[in-house]
């Protein structure tokens, strides 16, 4: 094969310069809003910053601090690795649920599509979140339900037994983004698997036990990284629904950062905590990968 | 050549354009063409008070045509907040509604608010007459970092009707624990709604103390004032006793009130509530034809325990460009009777007496309830405690969180006692 020599000098100069002026806004917007703010917040999670003041230069003594006397924030830990572990199961076994019932639904696809997508757009909202808090609250819409038909009304946000679980159905109500990739997913899985199998004899069980999921593991891949990740980092629901309460039962990691930062104008722990909680995800997310290579298949592999 | 040139000033302008978008605020705050200043004014509150201060604000700029105020309010849930990250940004308000106590110390610590002291002495605040104590409650190391809006007072607000059904009088204000205790009991199983709303910590804690003959923090602000942990073991279990026997409700019906306007004695489910005077009126506006009394709060000694507060204050940030504007600002609040005529009592009871005069002709019923309670503490009130340190918000975010804790029985009294103050000798000791 006749390799082509790279072109001459001519010109490149200027054109990489044209490109960088092109790219110039994403550059600097990318360094000034995402790169400095990291680093900054790694240089002052090393500091007592107190937002006006001047940092002072304390070294690990915020992340003593954290492991060794706050009890809080190993209670905002807690809570966190319980929602975060309850929550993003629910919401991938209902997403992928849905997507199969949809792949099967022919007409008005796009309508149902819309209608199940909608909670993931407005889900993360404010309003969303306070509709939740009138749901649930004593004389909410779900205790008038009960009432109506005989059964004891319960206070779902009063009691530290019970709120995390309502911001663990409103975490899983909002199933469509997952739910859109698994269609997709779905979508991609050659017709002629199924009817070869069931020519060998296969019910839509074991159908979907052995092509439908085996098929499937690199976007269930895809979506318990981007799932675990979020769930780690939810704010909205515990800000709004119960404000971290009652008896911080439901005080998440990024909740409890926040307090510190914007109410104790703690910002070098807030910072510390912040990278405590990076180092977490990415630990997570490399279990996951590392264990991917047992249960994800990609078809050219199995060549 | 020439294009490269282009390309470079392109790069500049986007460079600056992106800068400029990062410092827009000052020229938000800045002059407009025709020499009005405009101001960025922040409060928190009620609806009422919103309503109101946004009147107060067109009576002002009507006498002050070459001022323009941009208004910022919000519930007093996530006020601070929103503060602490403008200040971060130095991107504070010109003037805002400041809270004293903990909140003016830790805004004093941080040297975000300005020195009034100039203003006031060149008279573009005028608050001549003015008591010395009053005055003195917005003064942190010798600088007047706030003028009071108002004077406040903690109250005991009680439903008359439900007090009178359960046969009781309390408008002479001399009652004890032990009788808020019988009343609220007697008046839930009277009436079968609670006798009393559950006490907030944040304040009625310190309340206790003080009529007990102690100080919450020490005189120097280093850590807690009292030395008896069963104090603390006393409050938690008066409010665990009454809880027990249905005469007040537990957080779980408290974290679904929404606002002073949907409080229990607001909706007649409760027939005491112990909050500040100024809370009067929205009190009053939303309980419909509910009378509500005020008077004072439970306890042998509440001379003692009882003080007259700055409701809230004026500040202006240290950051702002117009201090002379802002100034000018409060010193029409303080001074311009239309201002109480429109808001009555709602932040306080105005704190020059000239202004209480003018208007004591043609006050609202709930202003003159306000306006004689207040006189009321005035005989029977000690000094406050201004001794506060700038952890103390934290520090009060604890206690109501122990309380909490407590109140679902997650804690013993005695477990939250000590837990308190193990946690207020760790934030101290950072």
């Amino acid at each position: 094969m006749k390799v082509t020599p790279p072109n001459k000098k001519l010109n490149t100069g200027n054109k990489n310069v044209t490109g960088y002026a092109f790219i110039s806004p994403f550059l600097i917007g990318f360094f000034s809003l995402t790169i400095f703010p990291i680093l900054y917040s790694l240089y002052l999670s090393f500091t007592d910053f107190d937002m006006m003041g001047t940092p002072n230069w304390i070294g690990l003594e915020n992340y003593t601090r954290m492991f060794t006397s706050d009890p809080t924030f190993w209670k905002s830990m807690k809570v966190t690795f319980f929602y975060a572990g309850v929550a993003v199961p629910i919401r991938l076994v209902f997403a992928l649920l849905v997507a199969l019932a949809l792949n099967k639904v022919v007409e008005m696809v796009g309508l149902y599509r819309t209608l199940l997508y909608l909670p993931s757009v407005v889900g993360g909202s404010i309003a969303v979140s306070i509709m939740w808090r009138q749901l649930f609250g004593n004389d909410g819409a779900f205790n008038s339900i009960l009432a109506a038909i005989g059964l004891p009304t319960h206070s779902w946000l009063g009691d530290p037994g019970t709120a995390i679980w309502t911001l663990i159905v409103l975490y899983g109500w909002q199933f469509g983004s997952s739910m859109l990739i698994f269609l997709a997913g779905l979508r991609n899985i050659p017709k002629t698997f199924y009817e070869a199998s069931s020519v060998d004899g296969a019910g839509p069980i074991r159908q979907f036990f052995i092509i439908t999921i085996p098929l499937l593991t690199p976007v269930i891949l895809f979506n318990t990284i981007m799932q675990v990740i979020q769930g780690f980092m939810a704010f909205t629901p515990s800000f709004v629904v119960t404000n971290g309460g009652p008896v911080n039962s439901t005080l998440l990691y990024v909740l409890y950062m926040y307090q510190r930062a914007f109410e104790y104008f703690d910002m070098g722990y807030a910072s510390a905590m912040a990278w405590v909680m990076l180092v977490i995800i990415a630990i997570f997310t490399a279990l996951i990968f590392k264990s991917s290579e047992h249960w994800v298949h990609y078809e050219s592999d199995t060549k | 050549m020439i294009k490269k040139f282009l390309i470079f000033s392109l790069m500049a302008v986007m460079l600056a354009s992106v800068l400029a978008a990062c410092s827009g605020s000052e020229e938000a705050s800045g002059e407009d063409e025709e020499g009005v200043t405009t101001l960025r004014m922040t409060w928190w509150g009620s609806q009422s008070r919103h309503d109101q201060t946004q009147e107060i604000i067109k009576a002002f700029e009507e006498e002050n045509p070459d001022i323009k105020i941009e208004s910022e309010f919000t519930g007093f849930d996530g006020y601070f907040e929103k503060m602490a990250a403008q200040a971060s940004g130095n991107n504070l308000p010109d003037i805002m509604q400041q809270n004293f106590g903990e909140y003016l110390n830790q805004y004093a610590d941080k040297e975000l608010l300005a020195d009034l002291t100039p203003l006031v002495e060149d008279g573009t605040i005028d608050v001549e007459g003015v008591s010395e104590t009053i005055m003195e409650s917005g003064k942190k190391d010798g600088k007047l970092l706030g003028i009071p809006t108002g004077t406040n007072a903690l109250t005991a607000f009680y439903n008359k009707d439900m007090v009178e059904a359960a046969g009781l009088d309390l408008s002479d204000g001399e009652w004890t624990w032990e009788e808020y205790e019988e009343y609220a009991t007697a008046i839930s199983e009277e009436t079968g709604e609670y006798g009393a709303r559950l006490m907030e910590p944040k304040n009625l804690f310190e309340y206790y103390l003080r009529e007990k003959g102690e100080k919450l923090f020490n005189e120097d602000g280093t850590g807690l004032g009292y030395e008896d942990d069963q104090l603390l073991v006393d409050y938690f279990e008066r409010n665990l006793a009454l809880e027990e026997k249905g005469a007040v409700p537990n957080y779980d019906t408290i974290q679904q009130i929404k606002g002073v306007e949907d409080e229990l004695i607001v909706r007649g489910e409760a027939a005491f509530d112990f909050r500040w005077s100024n809370q009067a009126t929205a009190l009053d506006s939303s309980a419909g034809g509910k009378p509500i009394g005020m008077t004072l709060l439970p306890g042998e000694n509440n001379d003692q325990g009882m003080y007259l507060k700055p409701a809230m204050l004026w500040s202006v940030s240290e950051s702002s460009e117009h201090k002379e504007e802002a100034a000018r600002f409060i010193d029409f609040f303080v001074n311009n009777v239309k201002v109480y005529e429109i808001g009555g009592s709602d932040r306080g009871v105005p704190i020059k007496e000239e202004i209480r005069e003018e208007l004591s002709a043609d006050l609202s019923e709930t202003d003159k309830k306000v306006f004689e309670y207040i006189e009321m503490v005035t005989e029977h009130s000690s000094p406050i405690d201004s001794n506060f340190p700038p952890e103390s918000s934290e520090i009060l975010g604890e206690l109501q969180k122990i309380d909490e804790l407590v109140m679902y029985g997650e804690l013993s009294a005695e477990e939250g006692a000590e837990q308190f103050r193990s946690t207020v000798e760790r934030v101290m000791a950072r």
